[in-house]
């Protein structure tokens, strides 16, 4: 055997290892994935929605003062996306509730 | 090395293909060892990948000819820096050299998103998993780069003449970088279509990774330009050559995707649209590599042995049937929550761009498959020159060059008559002021003076419209936050970069057409043959043939050089050393052109032919405003900087993100 064989046979070897130390290691084989949270989802949606909402209205304020948006659409969506952001800091500080109740129980 | 260089992409084969099937099953069947043993697959195939890239290198910085590659691109002789570039010289190794960045850019997502987006990621692995596997399939079966010579010669047939420059180590790494770079958003639209995550999320994680590939491709073009413009010899920069074309084509949709994207973000709609545009955009890129190297297409940026043609036609048609499967089948899911309000808005204008922009991309595709079809439906091959494309797209790109002066100012939701006047008349008036003096300077007497005068027009109104939107934004800030103008320009940029650094990237454009505009109506040139001591005159230049001499660079290279004294109003301002290169065992010398730039305009010389008696034939190019294009390059790269520099906060948010993410998905973090 020379040389390259054998780090040809390094390589298989070492491959076969890392690829194969999760299928008889101590991993159960039907260990399931760990099951989707759907209070941990819908929070972290709240979440990244209550960051682009606070965005939005920096960036419509911003807007509205370099002339693009007109005064009554500027009135308009301010209070759509005030409204909106309120509504999901509410919804945000109910999850959190819960979820601090649940970890309790 | 050779041999361990063959047998690591024969092991990258196996492991990719265990990667599919082990994510697949694992998503399947709720396997979490399964999935962690195939979580390991990406950096182990990309191990391989390297291993056989550097074997590849190692076999060209050896002069090893028993390699059948290196020994049709390399000779003892050439420069260490081509032996290096030597590598994506041929359909070969540049299929390596692709696979090499595809796994690059695979474990770069593997290791930024390990730990986080656990929704997506792995399935998007997957998908770059399965497209890594295709070129591996190609590279083990079909174009393998370590085929053996069984009696290996004592030197190389050495790379094509024109590959010997300098552009040539940078212009395909480039363009490669942006081909392959789109592989990542695709990869991840295909993962949100797979698993119903048709929420924005696909985009954020894929906005950066958009953009540098937009980047690259756009600067690949342009190098490409720019490489064809000093090493062709023909005075122009673009042909509309296929294969330029195949460049272009996924450059335009993906300008129209990263515009209508923020449509999405905004508001909430063009769902389908965007999924639609990625997804082109990709399939465009393996169009290109497909008339690249399928042998259909004739171009002086084919490869020699086109014969993976079929490879990629099915490739090809089995991404394209995917693609429209899922979009159809998650219909429903891609509904937009809100409709345009009104024409005359903001949004309008960005679905105006992307429909001139399809415009342009569906007439350049049309062009370059229209031979292609012609053969196929009649039997005759007609080719579809630069009339028919300049026919089509000037006009429409006239278009979109106004609108790119529009879509930055015009009103969000709809734009009321009162605000158009407020917003546009000082960009309108500006730009008609400079329109009446140029008018006035410069008549147009032709259709090419004509649109190059419209263009110029427009570009003024563009910049102007640039121009006061800084103004405006700077004043803004300064009032609302009580700082000096410079410093709010500064944090202005600073806190708006992707939208300032947008800006900055249609400077960039607005240079690319105005240098297009003088260089395509106002140019000429002159062809003469000269003894030494004639003189020859283009506008007020006057170049005299002083002399010819030969260099012989090294056993291989000769230069032939003539020497030009260039006048201007009676004094001497440059010397022109345009050369014809001979290369042993290459039938057809090389022009290297000899070109004095300048902002206002390039003065261009070829060596065209020589006598016995010194006496030469010169061509000589007066291109004005050439240098603006490649200025505008360097622009758009500043702008595209700006725009994906880190920021601090959204950093802060994706990390606030992270936490909650880790919190419901385990299976990545062992």
């Amino acid at each position: 055997m020379n040389l390259v064989h054998f780090i040809e046979l390094l390589l298989v070897v070492g491959i076969l290892i890392v690829v194969g130390f999760p299928l008889f290691g101590k991993i159960a084989r039907k260990q399931a994935f760990s099951a989707v949270d759907p209070l941990g989802e819908e929070f972290k949606h709240l979440l990244v929605r209550k960051e682009e909402v606070l965005l939005s209205i920096k960036e419509l304020e911003f807007d509205f003062k370099t002339d693009k948006m007109s005064p009554a659409d500027y009135d308009e969506m301010r209070q759509k996306l005030e409204g909106e952001a309120l509504t999901l800091m509410e919804r945000l500080d109910e999850l959190e509730r819960r979820k601090k109740k649940g970890g309790k129980s | 090395m050779n041999d361990l260089g063959e047998f690591a992409l024969m092991v990258a084969l196996a492991t990719a293909l265990y990667g599919c099937i082990g994510y697949v099953l694992a998503a399947r069947g709720n396997r979490l060892d399964l999935y962690l043993s195939a979580d390991k697959t990406p950096v182990i195939v990309w191990g391989c990948v390297v291993v056989a890239s550097i074997a590849l290198w190692k076999a060209f910085m050896v002069d090893d000819f028993s390699l059948e590659y290196v020994w049709a691109y390399s000779n003892r002789d050439l420069d260490v820096f081509y032996k290096v570039s030597s590598f994506w010289g041929g359909q070969k190794g540049s299929l390596l050299f692709w696979t090499l960045l595809l796994t690059s850019y695979m474990v770069v997502v593997y290791f930024q998103n390990r730990k986080r987006n656990a929704k997506l990621v792995p399935y998007a692995l997957v998908v770059m998993l399965t497209i890594t596997l295709f070129f591996l399939v190609l590279l083990n079966f079909s174009t393998n780069p370590f085929e053996r010579i069984p009696l290996p010669p004592e030197d190389g047939r050495g790379l094509n003449p024109l590959l010997q420059n300098y552009w040539m180590v940078i212009h395909p790494p480039t363009l490669y970088l942006g081909y392959v770079g789109f592989t990542v958003p695709f990869a991840f639209a295909l993962a949100a279509l797979i698993t119903k995550n048709l929420d924005d999320s696909w985009i954020r994680l894929t906005r950066k990774w958009t953009l540098i590939s937009w980047f690259f491709l756009c600067m690949g073009n342009l190098f490409g330009a720019h490489w064809a413009y000093l090493e062709l010899g023909w005075g122009g920069y673009w042909a509309w050559d296929p294969v330029e074309n195949a460049a272009f084509m996924p450059l335009i949709i993906a300008t129209a995707y990263l515009h209508s994207v923020m449509i999405q973000e905004k508001k909430d709609m063009m769902k389908v649209w965007n999924m639609s545009l990625i997804l082109l955009t990709f399939v465009m890129t393996i169009f290109g590599t497909f008339i690249t190297r399928s042998g259909l297409i004739q171009s002086v940026h084919t490869f020699d042995e086109a014969t993976l043609g079929y490879y990629f036609l099915a490739f090809l048609g089995v991404i394209i049937v995917i693609c429209v499967s899922l979009i159809a089948s998650r219909l429903p899911l891609l509904r937009s929550k809100n409709e345009l309000d009104s024409f005359l808005s903001r949004e309008s204008s960005f679905l105006f761009n992307n429909l001139v922009l399809l415009g342009i991309a569906f007439a350049t595709f049309w062009g370059t498959i229209f031979p292609i079809v012609s053969e196929a439906v009649r039997g005759i091959k007609i080719t579809v020159g630069p009339p028919f494309y300049n026919q089509v797209n000037v006009p429409i790109g006239l278009v979109l060059l106004a609108l790119i002066g529009i879509g930055p100012v015009i009103a969000w939701r709809r734009a009321t008559w009162a605000h158009l006047r407020k917003n546009f008349f000082k960009p309108v008036l500006i730009a008609l002021v400079f329109g009446v003096g140029l008018w006035i300077w410069a008549l147009p007497s032709n259709r090419a003076e004509v649109y190059s005068f419209i263009a110029f027009v427009l570009c003024v109104f563009v910049m102007s419209t640039i121009i006061i939107e800084f103004l405006k934004g700077t004043l803004a800030r300064s009032h609302l936050h009580e700082e000096t103008p410079l410093q709010a320009l500064g944090s202005l940029v600073w806190r708006s970069k992707s939208r300032y650094g947008g800006y900055i990237v249609h400077v960039g454009v607005v240079f690319i057409f105005a240098g297009i505009a003088g260089s395509q109506a106002y140019g000429t040139h002159i062809e003469q043959h000269v003894k030494v001591g004639e003189s020859l005159q283009i506008r007020d230049y006057t170049l005299k043939y002083e002399r010819l001499g030969f260099i012989q660079e090294n056993p291989t290279k000769t230069r032939a050089v003539a020497q030009l004294g260039v006048y201007q109003n009676g004094r001497r301002v440059w010397t022109g050393q345009p050369e014809k290169e001979f290369y042993k065992g290459q039938n057809q010398p090389v022009s290297e052109v000899d070109v004095r730039s300048t902002w206002k305009e390039d003065l261009y010389i070829i060596l065209a032919d020589f006598k016995e008696d010194d006496s030469a034939t010169l061509k000589i190019y007066l291109n004005p405003m050439v240098s603006w294009i490649w200025m505008g390059a360097w622009i758009i790269a500043f702008g595209t900087t700006v725009s994906v520099w880190p920021d601090r906060l959204e950093a802060r948010r994706r990390l606030e993100r992270m936490k909650v993410q880790d919190a419901v998905f385990s299976p990545a973090q062992e």
